[in-house]
């Protein structure tokens, strides 16, 4: 269906105090349109805005290996950043990252600073996963790549001092939706025991037909068109059909039983509210355990671009929370 | 069981083990008087709460509803506030409280501890609304008494040092549903104008319908038998039906969302009313209006009041104080 065939639908509008932190991250993260003809554009950009790991690190009490471990039956091995605490710490708990880019962009070094505190501080060891991109590679490599990541990780637990009862799975945005599309493969094949699943404002519907992609259709932080693009380029011609595997696209799956308790985060003002809203509210239709925030205001990626501002300190007061508690921290 | 529960959080189990045993009477009409007389032990006296800290607290009788009896307010503000006031100092945020108890039991008192902190936490004054019950007192009784205490906030303002443009109702549980249809009244009778709407697990659906209706049968602080005795004390037979049921009584019901002060909404993932307070949030998203969603996982119905120190209140009063200070710019 045409976008034009919709009646407009008026925007949440945005907290004030987060205006100038969108107007920078549109400055700095989405200056190109990210349009199928600009996907290599954009990653070069990307690089250009993560900070290399070891300028992150600086003065951090924290050990850094990178590893190859092996990737899907038959595929190349997949690279993966280990990060623990300087002196190593018994029976850790573990947090496998799952970096965000909308399937097509970004490295495992996008956004891992969120843990640095955690495993400094209090001793978790965090794996993060590098995952083949979109178009290039489209589903199910990326979901695929990250599963073996945590097979590896979870077989691995003694050598790298993890209590395998306590791994976490935690991205966001695209990483938020392969976090979900590997909590589910985990449940579905028998695989790693998961503690949680931490889902921040994660991309898990590739109808990309809400209400909420209808509002931020042209406006915002990742809107509707860059996430059309996200989805073309992960899903192709099959998109549209009834194929489209729930590990790719999870708000696909029939049934949402019988997984990790899940947090799920999102932005009131933000293309994936809707979807995140009612992933949750599906996981509790079959029982299952879930916490929802859904910030005033908020744009997507707010809480890593709008630190110190009132809503994004309250979101990280409360996500550090939930974490301490479904880790035992 | 066709609709297993969200599981409670552990913390929660003993306490609703002593508050909820499983297993308990299914309670009718006949038990509310033991319910009010229960809610009543738990009420301590306004200077006992207060507990000899900065907060001055005084009742008065205010008008009703045209043509209905005065009702009585409860006025808590920081210490000294008024004489501040009288030497030119700053108005503040004005806060109107209404309690819960099911739209059949509890009473204001119920909410000053709440309130107490509150405004100690952010300098404002809060006016707290005793409001007649159901079933005596059916729709639209209740939620016309709370809109009375909104109107006394806003017209007695510059006597209690409130500034009108930041005026936030709030309430848990019935409270939350009332404040809902307080915020619906000012909008629809162009009332006063509010900066917010604070909703704690807020009753608004009378329905019964949702999925978390049915999960919380039998068990929880506040089971699907409560709601429905609740729902039927206030609306009589129209509860739940398909003649129709006001939207100041029931705000699920109301067609139109828009044009709302931001909305504050919470609730437990483990309780009866998660999903009419998620279909809430979404439907005034959807109409473009402002709102924050916090869903505790294995939070029971009113946590924060049964178990105050437990980890999920202190993280969901936290939020709410943060939401406080971005809609009162404070």
């Amino acid at each position: 269906m045409n976008v034009a065939d919709y009646e407009p639908v008026p925007p949440v509008p945005y907290d004030p105090e987060l205006v100038p932190a969108l107007a920078g991250f549109l400055d700095l993260v989405e200056r190109i349109p990210l349009r199928a003809d600009t996907i290599q554009v954009n990653r070069e950009h990307f690089a250009t805005i993560v900070p290399p790991l070891e300028q992150l690190l600086e003065g951090r009490r924290i050990h850094v290996e990178h590893r190859r471990v092996p990737g899907p039956a038959g595929d190349p091995e997949v690279e993966v950043t280990i990060l623990r605490p300087e002196p190593a710490v018994p029976d850790a708990a573990g947090i496998y990252l799952i970096h965000g880019g909308g399937m097509m962009l970004g490295t495992r070094f996008f956004g891992i600073d969120e843990v640095f505190d955690l495993v400094e501080n209090d001793g978790v060891v965090a794996v993060s996963v590098e995952y083949r991109l979109a178009p290039e590679h489209p589903d199910p490599a990326p979901v695929e790549d990250c599963y073996a990541g945590l097979v590896w990780m979870a077989g691995a637990a003694a050598e790298l001092g993890i209590d395998p009862q306590r791994i976490l799975v935690s991205g966001t945005s695209a990483g938020g939706g392969l976090s979900a599309g590997v909590a589910l493969l985990a449940r579905d094949r028998r695989g790693p025991a998961l503690v949680g699943q931490l889902l921040n404002a994660p991309m898990i519907d590739n109808s990309n037909d809400t209400v909420s992609a209808r509002q931020y259709d042209g406006i915002g932080a990742w809107d509707r068109n860059n996430n059309d693009t996200g989805w073309n380029a992960l899903l192709g011609e099959r998109r549209f059909t009834a194929s489209v595997s729930p590990y790719a696209a999870p708000a696909r799956a029939s049934d949402l039983s019988g997984l990790p308790p899940a947090y799920i985060e999102v932005g009131a003002a933000e293309v994936f509210r809707s979807e995140a809203v009612d992933y949750a509210t599906r996981i509790w239709a079959t029982g299952g355990q879930a916490e929802l925030h859904v910030w005033g205001g908020a744009f997507h990626g707010f809480a890593g671009f709008a630190a110190g501002t009132t809503v994004a300190d309250a979101a990280d007061a409360v996500r550090s929370g939930w974490i301490r508690r479904v880790l035992g921290l | 069981m066709p609709y297993p529960p969200v599981p409670f959080a552990p913390e929660f189990v003993p306490i609703l083990e002593i508050v909820a045993p499983a297993g308990a009477p299914v309670p009718g009409p006949e038990d509310i008087a033991a319910m009010r007389a229960g809610a009543s032990g738990f009420v301590q006296p306004v200077a006992d709460v207060i507990a000899g800290r900065a907060v001055d607290a005084e009742d008065r009788v205010v008008p009703g509803p045209a043509g209905q009896p005065d009702i009585t307010v409860t006025i808590l503000s920081p210490a000294g506030h008024r004489d501040r006031l009288a030497a030119g100092g700053p108005a503040v945020p004005g806060l109107l409280n209404i309690h819960g108890g099911g739209m059949i039991s509890g009473e204001r008192g119920m909410d000053t501890a709440r309130l107490v902190e509150l405004v100690l936490a952010l300098g404002v004054v809060a006016v707290n609304v005793e409001y007649r019950l159901a079933p005596e007192h059916p729709d639209p009784a209740p939620v016309e008494d709370c809109y009375a205490g909104l109107l006394f906030l806003a017209g007695a303002a510059a006597e209690l040092g409130v500034d009108p443009e930041r005026l936030v109702v709030m309430g848990g549980s019935a409270g939350g549903g009332l404040a809902a249809g307080v915020a619906l009244l000012a909008r629809d009778r162009g009332g006063p104008a509010l900066a917010g709407q604070l909703l704690l697990c807020p009753m608004i659906d009378d329905r019964n319908e949702t999925v978390s209706s049915h999960q919380y049968t039998g068990i929880g602080t506040w089971t699907r038998e409560l709601n429905l005795l609740g729902w039927s004390s206030l609306l009589g037979p129209a509860a739940g039906g398909d003649d129709p049921v006001s939207p100041y009584a029931a705000p699920a019901r109301a067609e139109d969302l828009s044009g709302l002060p931001p909305a504050f909404i919470e609730a437990g993932s483990a309780e009866l009313f998660r999903d009419e307070n998620v279909a809430y949030a979404s439907r005034i998203w959807a109409a473009g209006g402002n709102a924050e969603l916090h869903v505790w996982a294995g939070g029971i119905h009113g946590f924060d009041v049964y178990a105050p120190d437990s980890e999920l209140a202190a993280a969901a009063i936290a939020s709410r104080l943060s939401w406080f200070r971005r809609v009162l710019g404070l």
